[in-house]
């Protein structure tokens, strides 16, 4: 919201007190001030300029060398611009003055005028459009004034912009801010000034109101105060310059004298106002109710048909709708340029009902803004005197004797009890009675005693956010100022073991960066048709930025394909990554909230070279057995006993495909990436890519085994080379000489597989390293003679094999 | 007594040649100027029998040191310059940098989150986690934003389609608040770390998503004045001694008094510049003093206790601390960009 300064010194006396001042008290009473300008600074050394003559530059065919009087004075400028021209009034920028925007710089960063030659030929000064002076966005060519100007007047003054506009960002709490007049209150306390007294002066004149006009309210729980005045022989004119201007300086664009006025009075008061053309309203009389069921359509003002619904509250006259209260009015009784009799609405509309009807219209105004952060129900007759006076002043209207005011009720302060113990308990302080009601008393809240201890505060009706003591409370703290309570830093400790997290995770995640991985973070929200393809269950959401991102993630997978493709357009080929992060589905048993559940997961990618430049090793590429390193030495850290990786054929999702298995439950995916998922991701070369059930694999996991003492014996190593079916997987061989070595067994491993010369066709020969012990003694030859001979039987009967060689 | 000036005038001589081993060549040429069947110090075992026979003993004592001592001197010298080098192939490129492996790191946004839980966990407090799916009770009604109050603007929300009640995805952590009081009798001192989403057109200040710290200490007798020591501390451990807070009244329904916390500009030392405006501060963080209508919603006695509740943005703070300059650079996972932290 904008806050011009000129228009508050109208309310306040701001004398001596700076722009900055005012600036930084605002934002730490809660008014957060943003920015600010002051135009007459900034316009300083700018002067509407006359130009007497045109002539062409002598040295460029496209520049012009104008006489231009300042006023006074005449100066000689270089333009460029097509559109200069003898007679005209423009703004002209003096040799010291800063032109706000710099149309030839891509930022547009201001610069300084000085004494410069162009092209061989001396300029004195700068002939400015609009978008140079930061007024618009106009660059085709210079600014051309009316002819009216004077030259030699500050361009500021001209402008009507001698002024300092604050904006202010404004919590939707201090709705009573709104205003001119709200801001002028805070002011006022902040700096000890006083409210400039002013009575506004009408003259009613002609029958009272009640003969021209009638009001009924029958929805007053949507409208608990409706009150209007009448002004009749009114002339709709453009609006005077000093209006013009102070609409001009908040960002509100003039339209006549009439609709000026009510907006004028609703940024200095923050009572939203509506004109009616009486002559329009049939029967002259506004009923305000809910529509009746065959109205659906309204036109508003802005031209748009509306939908309506039953439960919005609508001003009526006799036969039609005239406005939606508090949103916007209508085309069928706007104020034109024949409008003579003009009715003002000022009310009060609910705010929860203003918010319902302009969320569902989507349409939000000025007034619908105001009206559902809440106006002050008392302010609605002091408005109408304002505008009245206004509008008579500027119209040559005369004001009917009398108001309309039909209320709900009497809307009177409300008494709120403050305990002097509770505000310093809450806020950490040792304030003195007296000081918080000195405090309170500054924002214009009175407080009596009940006793030395307890106040009685009467909260004014403009200050509609403060209902309990603790409201109050914070007002204290606010306007005393947060930076006058002291620190205090001695949190009773007390031990709670309710909230340990596991440190698990991120132990996960150094393993993991330890072995070469780095942590990847991406969206959780992807386009629905991936999300879909991996899962149908996946949740949607109703009002997505985009396609792109409008549904919650079933995988990590597709995060990981768009990480490798971003790095590979930039060159970087090889790449380790890891993510852990949450996916989403709906579920059709209940979960934490409503059928979503949230799980765990940790992804593996990798892609490219297995050892990155070295100089003297074959560079090989990653593959399936890379990625099955780094899932086992996970599963390992987990101390998880014994999984199982089951090869499934190609799915949808992957080439080479494994599906991991942990206590019988399918807790993983890993494999290599199938051609449709990388192309649509355009990564063109071979992506191995893990997902494991983290939440599941960490309920599994054994955190701290029980001490096992060191084996007293020391192993035998053997090694044992079979000649197979090329079909018969190797785990099933591990498995059985496994079983087969049974309390003696300790590790296994393969570390060789041939076929080809010297072994038969359709065969295949695969050498097991095995580690043997026993933990009553050191195991002698017979022993190691019985393993061999149980194991070569037993992998003959299951799998036909051959014992090739041996040794130990 | 030459002999003995002859020896260690050889030990010097051999000492400061050795220190020059600079090549396995170099180590050759030692051996076979000192320590080969014609060294210097077989030669001056040849001396020995010039020697009289009274002094013979201290002599030969001396050469045989001598002649360990250069042995032993020689091998370590020779171990230095590359071990098996020196004696095998003799000529290996030492320069050569050793083999490149993948270097792993964790995310920016990973250490930024331990760092703050460092910090918090370090004074007591614990972590809790909540759903990001969640109902509109928990994210908005029981933190006091009644249905049709414009507070609920403040934050641009994603809903999720669903046919049974309104879900949305969570704006804040402040919904896990609820969660945790719902379920713990006070006191309670935790801290709520997770991944939150706004509705909101992405660009290089704002994503779609990003992720909070959330705190919150409910107890006997908690104050503002509390709040703002405990910030104050975090800004110190999290920042620098130096760091200096701002406290400005703010708005949010689930506290009362509320307040935005700035924190001085290091990149300007508070004068002013791009990144802060040119107001001098940074904003960190919202806080304030837990509202009456939360504590009624999760069936706390008002009267009883008190407490205070904060959040903030953790990619914020890490663009602070780093000097990022576009957030979506976090979401990208460019590897020149996460090897940087």
């Amino acid at each position: 919201m904008k806050i011009s300064r000129k228009w508050l010194q109208q309310l306040v006396d701001l004398s001596g007190v700076k722009d900055d001042d005012i600036a930084s008290r605002l934002t730490m009473l809660g008014l957060e001030v943003e920015s600010y300008e002051n135009f007459a600074a900034k316009y300083e050394g700018f002067v509407v300029g006359a130009v007497l003559e045109v002539a062409k530059h002598p040295n460029a065919d496209k520049l012009k060398l104008c006489q231009v009087d300042v006023g006074g004075e005449t100066k000689s400028i270089v333009c460029g611009a097509p559109n200069v021209a003898a007679g005209q009034k423009v703004p002209v920028g003096l040799v010291g003055a800063t032109v706000p925007h710099n149309q030839h710089d891509p930022e547009g960063k201001p610069f300084q005028l000085t004494m410069a030659k162009i092209r061989g030929v001396e300029s004195e000064g700068m002939i400015c459009s609009a978008n140079e002076l930061g007024l618009g966005d106009d660059r085709s060519g210079i600014m051309v004034f009316d002819d009216a100007a004077v030259q030699g007047t500050p361009l500021s003054d001209y402008l009507g912009l001698n002024d300092t506009v604050f904006e202010i960002s404004l919590t939707p709490n201090r709705a009573d801010c709104l205003s001119h007049l709200g801001v002028a209150r805070e002011l006022a306390s902040a700096f000890s000034k006083k409210f400039i007294p002013r009575r506004v002066k009408i003259t009613e004149d002609g029958p009272s109101i009640t003969e021209s006009a009638k009001v009924e309210v029958t929805a007053q729980d949507l409208c608990p105060r409706y009150s209007a005045r009448l002004i009749r022989g009114v002339k709709v004119a453009p609006s005077p310059k000093w209006l013009k201007d102070a609409l001009e300086s908040v960002g509100i664009r003039s339209i006549n004298n009439v609709v000026d006025a009510t907006n004028f009075v609703m940024m200095e008061l923050g009572q939203p106002l509506h004109a009616f053309d009486l002559k329009r309203i049939t029967g002259h009389k506004l009923i305000v109710r809910r529509p009746k069921e065959d109205e659906t359509k309204f036109t508003t003002l802005d031209g748009k048909e509306r939908i309506i619904s039953p439960d919005m509250v609508m001003i009526c006259d006799k036969e039609k709708i005239v406005a939606i209260g508090g949103v916007m009015g209508g085309i069928n009784s706007e104020i034109s340029d024949n409008t003579t009799e003009v009715l003002v609405e000022s009310a009060n509309f609910t705010a929860s009902s203003v918010r319902r009807t302009s969320k569902a219209l989507g349409l939000s105004t000025e007034a619908s803004y105001r009206f559902e952060r809440g106006v002050d129900p008392n302010l609605t007759i002091r408005a109408l005197d304002r505008v009245g006076e206004i509008i008579a002043e500027t119209s040559g209207g005369k004001l009917a004797p009398g108001i309309i005011d039909i209320a709900a009720m009497k809307f009177l302060p409300k008494r709120v009890e403050l305990h002097v113990d509770h505000v310093n308990r809450l806020l950490g302080t040792r304030l003195a009675t007296g000081e918080i009601i000195r405090v309170l008393e500054s924002i214009e809240i009175p407080c009596d005693k009940k006793s030395e201890t307890v106040l009685f505060c009467s909260v004014p009706t403009f200050r509609g956010d403060i209902e309990r003591d603790v409201d109050l409370i914070e007002e204290v703290g606010r306007v005393y100022g947060y930076e006058q309570i002291a620190d205090s830093f001695q949190t009773r400790l007390n031990f709670d073991t309710r909230f340990r997290e596991s440190t698990v995770l991120d132990e996960l995640r150094d393993l993991l960066a330890g072995a070469g991985f780095h942590e990847i973070i991406t969206n959780s929200l992807q386009p629905a048709d991936i999300a879909g393809f991996h899962d149908p269950a996946s949740v949607t959401l109703a009002n997505p930025i985009s396609e792109d991102m409008a549904a919650m993630r079933t995988t990590l997978l597709p995060g990981a394909l768009q990480t490798i493709s971003v790095n590979l357009a930039h060159g970087q080929k090889d790449v380790k990554l890891f993510e852990i992060g949450r996916v989403y589905r709906v579920m059709d048993d209940q979960q934490v909230v409503g059928r979503f559940r949230e799980s765990a997961r940790i992804s593996m990618a990798i892609s490219g070279t297995a050892d990155p430049m070295s100089f003297d090793r074959k560079e090989s590429k990653f593959d399936i057995f890379d990625l099955k390193t780094d899932i086992e030495r996970l599963l390992a850290f987990l101390k998880l006993d014994s999984w199982d990786f089951i090869s499934y054929d190609t799915t949808k999702e992957y080439e080479q495909s494994l599906k991991l298995f942990v206590n019988g439950m399918e807790l993983g995916l890993a494999g290599r990436v199938g051609k449709a998922a990388l192309q649509r991701m355009s990564v063109d070369q071979d992506v191995y890519f893990a997902e494991l059930d983290l939440t599941s694999l960490l309920a599994l996991r054994k955190s701290t085994n029980r001490y096992r003492s060191l084996p007293k014996f020391p192993f035998a190593s053997i090694d044992l080379s079979f000649i197979v079916s090329d079909q018969t997987p190797a785990a099933n061989l591990m498995d059985t000489l496994r079983a087969a070595a049974g309390d003696m067994f300790r590790d296994i491993s393969v570390f060789d597989i041939y076929s080809g010369e010297g072994i038969p066709d359709g065969k295949k020969s695969i050498a097991f390293s095995m580690a043997l012990g026993s933990e009553e003694r050191t195991l002698n030859d017979g022993d190691i003679a019985g393993f061999i001979e149980k194991a070569e039987k037993e992998l003959n009967q299951k799998f036909s094999a051959e014992l090739r060689k041996q040794k130990s | 007594m030459e002999m003995l000036e002859e020896i260690q005038k050889l030990k010097d001589e051999a000492t400061s040649a050795l220190a020059n081993l600079k090549s396995s060549e170099d180590a050759e040429n030692f051996r076979l100027q000192y320590l080969s069947r014609k060294g210097a110090i077989a030669q001056l075992f040849e001396k020995l029998k010039d020697v009289p026979k009274e002094n013979k003993p201290a002599v030969g004592k001396s050469l045989n040191e001598l002649r360990s001592f250069v042995e032993s001197e020689f091998e370590s010298s020779k171990n230095n310059l590359g071990g098996k080098a020196v004696t095998s192939d003799g000529n290996i490129d030492l320069s050569i940098p050793g083999r490149k492996r993948y270097a792993g790191r964790k995310h920016p946004l990973t250490q930024t989150a331990n760092e703050i839980k460092r910090i918090f966990t370090n004074i007591g407090f614990g972590i809790a986690d909540g759903p990001e799916i969640e109902d509109d009770y928990h994210n908005f009604e029981a933190l006091n934003f009644p249905p049709d109050h414009p507070a609920r603007d403040m934050q641009d929300t994603f809903f999720v389609k669903s046919e049974e009640g309104k879900y949305v995805l969570r704006t804040h952590t402040s919904g896990v608040q609820i969660r945790v009081m719902e379920n713990n009798k006070p006191p309670v001192r935790v801290i709520m770390p997770g991944r939150v989403y706004r509705n909101e057109a992405i660009s290089a200040r704002s994503y779609c998503l990003f992720h909070q710290v959330e705190g919150l200490y409910v107890d006997k007798n908690v104050s503002l004045a509390e709040l703002k020591g405990t910030i104050a501390y975090f800004a110190k451990e999290f920042f620098n001694e130096e760091a200096k807070l701002r406290f400005r009244p703010s708005y949010f329904p689930f506290t009362e008094p509320s307040a935005e916390v700035d924190v001085n500009c290091f990149v300007c030392g508070g004068k002013g510049c791009k990144i802060c405006k040119y107001s001098g501060w940074l904003e960190i963080m919202g806080c304030g003093m837990v509202d009456p209508n939360v504590f009624k919603a999760v069936k706390y006695d008002e009267n009883e206790v008190s407490g205070y509740a904060f959040g903030m943005g953790i990619e914020r703070l890490a663009l602070l601390r780093y000097g990022i300059d576009d957030i979506r650079l976090f979401f990208e996972n460019d590897l020149r960009f996460l090897n940087q932290f």
